[in-house]
C-alpha cells in the first residue's frame, strides 16, 4: 500500500550483499555417521544422514540444525542451559526479557518454558500443545512433547521435543516444520538424531 | 550551469511547498460513500488498492491466525453496527485475529481485523465500538488511498530533486536535498498523523450518534497508558511519556488522544449505557484463552495490571487462576507462594477447576510441600483423567498412597 523509499530499499540492498557471503562461508556440513560435539558442549549426537549447521545462533548454548532451510525443517539443540537463564539470547534484557529456566523448573513445566519463550520471542499468537509424554533423552527420565504454532509468517507448524534435567542444566532438542509436507518427512530423521545423542 | 541547476531545484521545491500549503485538497468530482451499496473502486489509484488488499484478504481468510467463531465475530459486528449504523457497517468484513496484541486495523477494501488483545482490553461495548468506529472512519474518508497519494507526490519529488540535484553536485545542492527530504518525509508522517486524528474524530462522531457512550473512548486511551506504566514499572524501565511525538511516528500521543476524545464526547451522553454487561457475557467463553495468550507473553506488569482491571467486578476462579499462572510462570521463589495463595483462592471458588489444582500442586512441590502438593496433582488428575500431560504428573505421585 505504501511504496518503499528508494533510500531505505538501497541501504537494505547493501547490507545484504555485504552480509551475504559472510553468512553462507560459515554454515557447516554435519555427515552422515560421524559423531559431533554441539554447541561446544560435552553433547555429542551422530547424524543419521546428512545435515547442515547453520551458523546463526539463538544464544551461547544453542546450535541449529537444518536439511532445506530453517523454515523448512529446523533442529535446535538447547545444550546445557544454566539454571537463571533463557532458552535464547534476549534481544533486550529490560524491554523483552525471556522467561528462565530455574533450578526450582520442575521437567512437566518445560514445555510451558519453550512455549512462553516462542510466544515472546517468535511473537507466536496460537501456540498449542498437543502432546506432553514421559520419555528418556540422554539415558535420564525427561519429557517427550509435540506442539503447534503459528508465527509471524502465518504458516502454520509442528513441533516435536525431547527434553532432560541432568545435574541441574537443561537438555533439550527440538524440532519444527510446516503442517504441511515437510513435518512428516523430516520427523523421522529427527528421531534418530535424537536417539543418537549422548553425554559422556 | 551549476546555479542554473540550482535555480530549478529550488524553483521546484518553492512549487511543491506552495503547491502543498495552498492546495491540501483538490477539487475532486463526488464520489459516493465506499459503503454504499455494491460500492465499486473509482479511478486507477483506489482499483489497484482494492485490488492488491482483495488479494491480502484473500490470504487472510485462510489464515490459522483467524478466530472463525459466528457467534464471537458476529457480536463484533453487532457493536460496529450498533456504533457506525445499520446503512454503514454491511460493507465491511471482520476477522477476529489471535494477536494478543491490542490493535485493530481497517483496509481501503472494508477488511476490518480485530485482534483479540484489544478485546481482552476494553470492558465495555462503548469502548470496543470506539475503536471499531475509529477505524470504520478510515475506510469511509479513504485514508489509505489519500495515503498512497500523498506518499507518490512526496517520493516524486524528492526523486525528481536528487536527479536535478546530481547535475550540480556541491555541498550547497547536497545540504538542501537533505532539507527538502527532511521536509518532505516530516510532512508526509504528520500527513498521517492527521489522518489519524481525523478518524478519531469520525470515530467519536459515531458513538456520539449511537445509544453507547462516548466517554468510554477516552477511557480506553487512559487505560492504555496506565497498562504501558505498568509494564515499564515492573521491568524497571523510565517512566513512559505519553505526550512527545517522535519524528516518524504514526500515530498522535496517547495522552492527546485521550484528551480530545473526552472534549468531544457528548456531555449530556455521559449516563447512557456502555454494555459492559452484554460484552462480559458475550466475552465470558473466550476470556480463558485469551487471558492465557497474555500471560504467556511475560509482560508481568502489563498482565497483572490488566487482571487487576478485570477483577474490578470482582475476582473469579478463572482470574484467580490466571494470576496464580502468571506469578508462577515469573518463578521467583516469593512469587511461587504467592501463586500458591492465588490457585488455593481458585480453587476454594471452583473446586472442580483441574488447571488451578495443577498449579497448585506444582507451586506446592516447588516451595517445599510435597504431601500438599501431591494432593492437588491428585485431584488435577481426578478431575481430568484424559490430560495431555496426565502421565507425567502421575509419575510425581507416589503410587500406593492412600486417596484422599
Amino acid at each position: 500500500m505504501i511504496r518503499p523509499l528508494f533510500h531505505l530499499s538501497a541501504a537494505l540492498a547493501l547490507t545484504s550483499l555485504l552480509l551475504a557471503p559472510v553468512s553462507a562461508q560459515a554454515h557447516k556440513l554435519r555427515e552422515r555417521g560421524a559423531p559431533v560435539a554441539v554447541a561446544d558442549t560435552p553433547l555429542t549426537v551422530t547424524p543419521s544422514r546428512d545435515w547442515n549447521r547453520l551458523d546463526v545462533r539463538l544464544g551461547k548454548n544453542t546450535e541449529h540444525w537444518t536439511v532445506d532451510g530453517e523454515q523448512l525443517n529446523d533442529v535446535i539443540f538447547f545444550a546445557a542451559i544454566e539454571p537463571g537463564k533463557p532458552l535464547v539470547r534476549e534481544r533486550s534484557k529490560k524491554r523483552e526479557p525471556l522467561p528462565k529456566f530455574t533450578a526450582a523448573t520442575l521437567l512437566v513445566e518445560v514445555p510451558e518454558l519453550l512455549e512462553t519463550t516462542w510466544r515472546t520471542y517468535k511473537h507466536s499468537g496460537s501456540f498449542q500443545m498437543t502432546g506432553i509424554e514421559p520419555g528418556r533423552f540422554l539415558g535420564a527420565d525427561g519429557v517427550h512433547f509435540t506442539y503447534e504454532f503459528v508465527d509471524q509468517d502465518e504458516l502454520p507448524r509442528r513441533g516435536e521435543a525431547r527434553a532432560a534435567i541432568i545435574a541441574g542444566k537443561l537438555y533439550m532438542i527440538s524440532f519444527e516444520a510446516p503442517r504441511l509436507h515437510y513435518f512428516a518427512a523430516g520427523v523421522e530423521d529427527f528421531r534418530k538424531l535424537a536417539d543418537s545423542a549422548r553425554l559422556p | 550551469m551549476i546555479s542554473r541547476a540550482l535555480c530549478v531545484l529550488g524553483a521546484l521545491s518553492l512549487l511543491v511547498a506552495g503547491e502543498a500549503q495552498a492546495q491540501p485538497a483538490p477539487p475532486q468530482p463526488v464520489l459516493p460513500p465506499p459503503y454504499a451499496g455494491a460500492y465499486q473502486p473509482q479511478g486507477v489509484d483506489e482499483i489497484g488498492l482494492w485490488r492488491e488488499m482483495d488479494e491480502d484478504e484473500r490470504v487472510l481468510a485462510q489464515s490459522d491466525l483467524a478466530i472463525r467463531d459466528e457467534a464471537l465475530t458476529g457480536y463484533v459486528r453487532k457493536v460496529l453496527c450498533d456504533t457506525v449504523g445499520a446503512d454503514r457497517c454491511g460493507a465491511v468484513r471482520i476477522y477476529v485475529l489471535r494477536q494478543p496484541e491490542f490493535n485493530a486495523s481497517m483496509a481501503p477494501n472494508g477488511t476490518m481485523q480485530v485482534f483479540t488483545g484489544l478485546l481482552l482490553r476494553v470492558k465495555s461495548e462503548a469502548e470496543l465500538g470506539a475503536v471499531l468506529g475509529h477505524e470504520f472512519g478510515h475506510f469511509e474518508a479513504r485514508h489509505s488511498l489519500g495515503q498512497l497519494k500523498a506518499w507518490r507526490s512526496g517520493t516524486d519529488v524528492l526523486a525528481w530533486a536528487f536527479v536535478l540535484g546530481s547535475l550540480a553536485p556541491s555541498y550547497n545542492v547536497a545540504r538542501s536535498y537533505r532539507n527538502l527530504e527532511l521536509s518532505v518525509l516530516g510532512n508526509l508522517y504528520r500527513f498521517g498523523r492527521d489522518q489519524e486524528r481525523d478518524a478519531d474524530r469520525l470515530g467519536i462522531g459515531y458513538l456520539n450518534g449511537s445509544a453507547l457512550r462516548p466517554q468510554a473512548a477516552s477511557e480506553v486511551w487512559q487505560k492504555l497508558m496506565g497498562e504501558y506504566e505498568a509494564s515499564a514499572r515492573a521491568k524497571g524501565l523510565k517512566k513512559p511519556r505519553f505526550d512527545r511525538i517522535a519524528f516518524t511516528a504514526s500515530h498522535p500521543p496517547q495522552a492527546e488522544r485521550a484528551g480530545y476524545l473526552a472534549e468531544l464526547a457528548r456531555p449530556d451522553a455521559a449516563t447512557r449505557d456502555d454494555g459492559a454487561e452484554r460484552y462480559r457475557a458475550a466475552l465470558a467463553p473466550w476470556l480463558g484463552m485469551f487471558l492465557d495468550d497474555q500471560i504467556k507473553l511475560n509482560d508481568f506488569g502489563a498482565s497483572e495490571y490488566l487482571l487487576q482491571a478485570l477483577a474490578q467486578g470482582g475476582w473469579t476462579a478463572q482470574l484467580h487462576h490466571a494470576r496464580g499462572e502468571l506469578y508462577r510462570m515469573r518463578g521467583a521463589p516469593r512469587d511461587l507462594v504467592n501463586a500458591a495463595q492465588f490457585y488455593a483462592d481458585a480453587v476454594a471458588l471452583d473446586p472442580a477447576h483441574a488447571e488451578a489444582n495443577r498449579g497448585l500442586g506444582l507451586s506446592l512441590l516447588k516451595t517445599g510441600q510435597a504431601g500438599a502438593g501431591q494432593a492437588a496433582l491428585r485431584r488435577y488428575l481426578e478431575l481430568k483423567p484424559d490430560a495431555s500431560d496426565a502421565r507425567l504428573i502421575g509419575m510425581m505421585i507416589p503410587a500406593g498412597e492412600p486417596q484422599p
